[in-house]
């Protein structure tokens, strides 16, 4: 054969061993992976979108909240770009697990097809396998099928054409989320305000008024798609305290005295979000939870926030910012001081001797006051069955009731009111489903059915900003009057304790309180600015304050003081552009002027 | 309004208002302390009284053992309760512990307490009343007897909190029916200002007897009172009366022995073993304050808590791995007994120790 000459076998084989690496070398490029965050569903059906805990298991998901009965599918439609094998996995957990069927259990459905396998089984957060199937659609119908009606939850639901489940620690599963969404590392919207506000509870909404009516532009973040917090239709706790200085704000805002957990909160939610929203400049951002507060030279450059069901992230700036999280967020990414627990009785030196231990420790600890979840049944004309709930009972034991008020609360010393609040509420769902199947059990109950159980955690506390002024319960106790004494109060101390800790056999989701009466009170600015991040306040429960300094000025119309307070001290921090302590320091009389003067303001031209 | 003289006439007649001379080798009737078997107590006068309105001071006695260490203080009361205009007496024991709580009462089989349409209590109702008396936060404590007849309202917007229908069903429930104002009565002279009186008595006469006897009692106060009061060598020479109560107590005096375990027995690591022991018999609260106290533990603990992994939450079981994890080595005996936990198909948190394991180097 002359040189240069290749047989034609030879070239069929060479030509073969190029193209076989040739795909080789694209296959990366051809495998496709598809993550879709079930938050961000086309319809979530009679699922809803649960935001409380992104910080602690990564991202919202969709909770089936169905109180005993399946919810309708959630459904979606899901873009393939490559046909082919997939694997699939959810990231979903089984939140009661322990010898029982669990109780959140789902399937999935793929256009109009039941996949066998039953999901949310596993212990903690993490991927369940589902199935290898083959997509031939360059779009599919996806759908979350509940099965039981008791909060199964859904995180996520990710195809893979690689047999590789994703990372499951919390670090790698958000770089891993970043990596496939192909999320840039930071929001490409940015918008400025003269005052960003972080939490639309009553605190927020009035700080977001009272800046507003001055002409600040302010932006109102709020995770929820209704203001109020634990004011508000989904957790329906009425608002208690005086209004002090701030009536004509506080009553745009604030609740009639119902029962805790009352349906008619829904005609005071329509009141509040209306109100806010007729002010021109309060740019409200609903459903968009912050994940993010940068501080440099401790001033905060910035707070990012995602839309709790799209993802669509923004940055806001400011030169001035307010906490009313709740849980101190914005302060804590900004390095904020904070505390968390109660401090010693001798600290502040705040005893009460009649009920000792029970109101301060003699040792410092890190119990705080719990969190409720409220609920109620209702009578019909038809015999109700309510499902067996053995999941339940190691809570609930005994205990028997159809309705909770305020007393339904949950604090213990094995569970930090942040970081295991999605444990928390659910221990409260236990005992709730638990305590009404028990009074089911009564024939007297055999037409009552569940007719609402909050599937929002209620807080009391958690993190506590740290200020100029540490409010305690001795300020309250002896009406000791500030030059800047901005929020007046007239409520007793309530300090809330376990029952369990009296007795082992009482239910461990049942408090009791104690009060102290008390003159009128005040509490100064001082406590409502941070001591170390010189352009943030904070308003509401995470005002500055010791634990039992908290026991009194939780209630949310005094927190709602705070709240209108720190809104016009903002206005007069951009009249002078100054940071909120210079106010106290150099602009009081003025900022006291402000606030006797805004008793009577008149409708701003910005109000609509 | 005024007290028919005849009241204050049958009160004298009936002797009211003098010191009984008689010992006392019973307890009370109704009782919420212990009374150990051949206990004899001796009345002794004492400079507290207790007003009552238009009779004046009645005179508190101290009930005091052999050895003339007070055990009780007691008082023989004549009340008057009046309700829509008509009073009537009401005749009642009271005694209260060292501490000025509520310790129970008598009543008088000639002078039974009766109600408001002057029907007789009957045993449930007494019984109820000891019940309502031993609540120290009961919701009488807040209120005046008008705010707890008046039918509540809601719906006010005022700013001020207002008395809720469901407190008043509260109060209902925790009353003798149809003696609303008797109950009232009694729960404020119980709880009234001769509790702090008695309290800081004893307080300033206190001796080691008597902390000693609180050690050795039920009752939650005493307790938690002679562990306020004793010193660093008490703790080590009652170590074992500790963990007796440690284990058999409530949540609430375990949370304040838990959080001084690893300080008041820091130089006497040996005598902390009782209370770790004790870890699965005490509630899950007790054991997570435990485990904030790990890291100042003796060395022994780990291996007594590595046998325990079963009973332990998923947040302690984390706490007592990351302990672990800052150790260099792990001892063989505790990495079996993780090892045994993270395999078993019937631990709900096994997982939690394989993860732990797993990323061991």
């Amino acid at each position: 054969m002359p040189i240069g000459t290749i047989k034609r076998q030879d070239m069929k084989f060479s030509s073969s061993l190029i193209v076989f690496y040739f795909v080789l070398a694209l296959s990366p490029l051809m495998s496709q992976e598809v993550l879709i965050e079930a938050e961000a569903f086309d319809n979530p059906g009679g699922w809803t979108v649960d935001p409380q805990f992104e910080q602690q298991m990564g991202s919202p998901y969709l909770l089936a909240h169905g109180i005993g009965k399946p919810v309708k599918n959630a459904k979606t439609k899901v873009n393939f770009e490559s046909q082919g094998e997939y694997h699939i996995w959810v990231r979903t957990k089984n939140w009661v697990p322990g010898d029982w069927e669990a109780p959140g259990r789902f399937q999935l459905q793929i256009n109009g097809k039941v996949l066998g396998k039953t999901l949310g089984l596993r212990s903690g957060w993490g991927w369940e396998y589902v199935d290898k199937i083959t997509i031939r659609d360059a779009q599919i119908d996806l759908e979350l099928v509940d099965l039981t009606g008791f909060d199964g939850r859904c995180d996520a639901i990710y195809f893979s054409m690689k047999n590789e489940e994703p990372p499951s620690s919390p670090k790698k599963l958000h770089a891993w989320r970043k990596k496939v969404k192909a999320e840039p590392n930071a929001p490409t919207e940015t918008k400025a305000y003269d005052l960003v506000v972080v939490g639309g509870g009553i605190a927020g909404c009035a700080a977001s008024i009272a800046a507003a009516e001055e002409g600040l532009k302010v932006a109102l973040i709020h995770d929820r798609p209704v203001l109020g917090g634990n004011a508000s239709e989904e957790i329906r706790v009425h608002t208690l305290g005086i209004y002090g200085n701030f009536e004509r704000i506080l009553k745009k805002l604030d609740t009639e005295h119902y029962p805790n957990g009352s349906t008619d909160a829904k005609l005071d939610q329509k009141k509040r979000d209306d109100n806010v929203k007729s002010y021109q400049n309060i740019d409200l951002f609903l459903n968009h939870r912050a994940y993010e507060a940068k501080a440099k030279d401790n001033s905060i450059s910035y707070v990012d926030a995602r839309h709790t069901a799209t993802g669509h992230r923004i940055r806001f700036t400011a030169p001035r910012f307010v906490d009313s999280t709740g849980d101190g967020w914005i302060g804590f990414w900004a390095g904020a001081e904070f505390n968390y627990g109660r401090e010693s009785s001798e600290t502040y030196g705040e005893t009460w001797e009649e009920h000792g231990e029970l109101w301060t420790p003699s040792e410092p600890d890190e119990a705080v006051m719990g969190s409720s979840v409220l609920w109620g049944s209702t009578e019909t004309d038809s015999i109700q069955k309510f499902p067996d709930v053995p999941w339940a009972m190691p809570i609930a034991k005994k205990y028997a009731r159809v309705a909770g008020e305020w007393q339904w609360e949950f604090s213990s010393p094995d569970h930090h009111q942040i970081d295991d609040a999605e444990d928390i509420r659910d221990h409260m769902l236990r005992a709730i489903y638990g305590s009404f199947a028990n009074a089911k059990k009564d024939p007297a109950h055999a037409h009552r059915k569940l007719e609402w159980v909050s599937s929002l955690v209620g807080k009391r506390e958690s993190r506590r900003l740290v200020g100029d002024h540490i409010f305690t319960f001795n300020d309250a106790k002896t009406g000791r009057k500030f030059p800047d004494g901005v929020v007046i109060e007239v409520r007793d101390v309530d300090i809330h304790y376990q029952t369990v800790l009296e007795d082992e056999a009482n239910p461990d989701f049942i408090s009791e309180a104690l009060f102290y009466k008390t003159p009128q009170y005040y509490i100064p600015y001082r406590s409502l600015y941070s001591k170390n991040i010189t352009n943030l306040f904070m308003a509401g429960r995470n005002f500055s304050c010791s634990h039992a300094g908290l026991g009194g000025p939780r209630v949310m119309r005094t927190t709602g003081q705070m709240g209108a307070a720190v809104g016009f001290a903002a206005a007069l921090c951009k009249k002078y552009d100054v940071n909120p302590r210079e106010i106290y320091s150099g602009y009081l009389e003025e900022y006291l002027a402000l606030i006797e003067r805004q008793k009577f303001e008149k409708i701003p031209e910005s109000k609509k | 309004m005024k007290i028919p003289f005849f009241f204050v006439l049958v009160a004298l007649l009936f002797g009211w208002n003098q010191i009984p001379k008689e010992s006392m080798d019973a307890p009370p009737e109704y009782f919420v302390l212990e009374w150990q078997e051949g206990t004899r107590l001796f009345p002794e006068p004492t400079d507290f009284t207790i007003e009552i309105d238009s009779f004046g001071g009645q005179e508190v006695v101290a009930l005091v053992n052999e050895k003339k260490t007070p055990q009780l203080y007691s008082a023989d009361i004549a009340t008057p309760v009046c309700a829509d205009g008509e009073c009537r007496l009401m005749h009642i024991k009271f005694y209260w512990t060292l501490l000025g709580e509520y310790a129970g009462f008598d009543s008088y089989p000639m002078l039974p307490l009766t109600k408001h349409d002057h029907d007789l209590f009957e045993e449930g109702d007494y019984q109820k009343l000891h019940r309502l008396l031993r609540d120290d936060k009961s919701p009488l404590a807040r209120r005046t007897i008008a705010q707890l007849v008046e039918k509540p309202k809601m719906r006010t917007v005022n700013g001020v909190d207002a008395i809720s229908g469901a407190t008043i069903a509260q109060v209902k429930e925790a009353v003798v029916s149809g003696a609303l104002y008797s109950c009232y009565t009694a729960w404020h002279l119980v709880h009234g200002d001769i509790q702090e009186q008695l309290k800081t008595h004893t307080q300033e006469t206190l001796t080691h007897e008597m902390t000693q006897h609180m050690l050795h009692s039920i009752n939650v106060d005493y307790q938690l009172f002679a562990l306020d009061q004793m010193e660093l060598k008490d703790y080590h020479a009652h170590y074992q009366q500790i963990a007796h109560i440690f284990k058999t107590g409530t949540p609430l005096v375990r949370s304040v022995i838990a959080k001084r375990l690893t300080s008041k027995f820091k130089d006497t690591p040996q005598l902390q073993r009782p209370f770790w022991e004790a870890f699965e018999q005490v509630d899950s609260s007790s054991r997570s304050l435990m485990m904030n106290y790990l890291n100042q533990a003796p060395d022994y603990v780990a291996q007594v808590l590595s046998q325990k992994l079963g009973v332990m939450s998923k947040n302690q079981l984390k706490d007592f791995l990351h302990t672990l994890a800052s150790k260099r080595v792990i001892p063989a005996e505790i990495h079996t007994n993780l090892l045994e936990f993270a395999r078993s198909e019937h631990q709900t948190y096994a997982y939690v120790a394989q993860e732990f394991l797993d990323e061991l180097p």
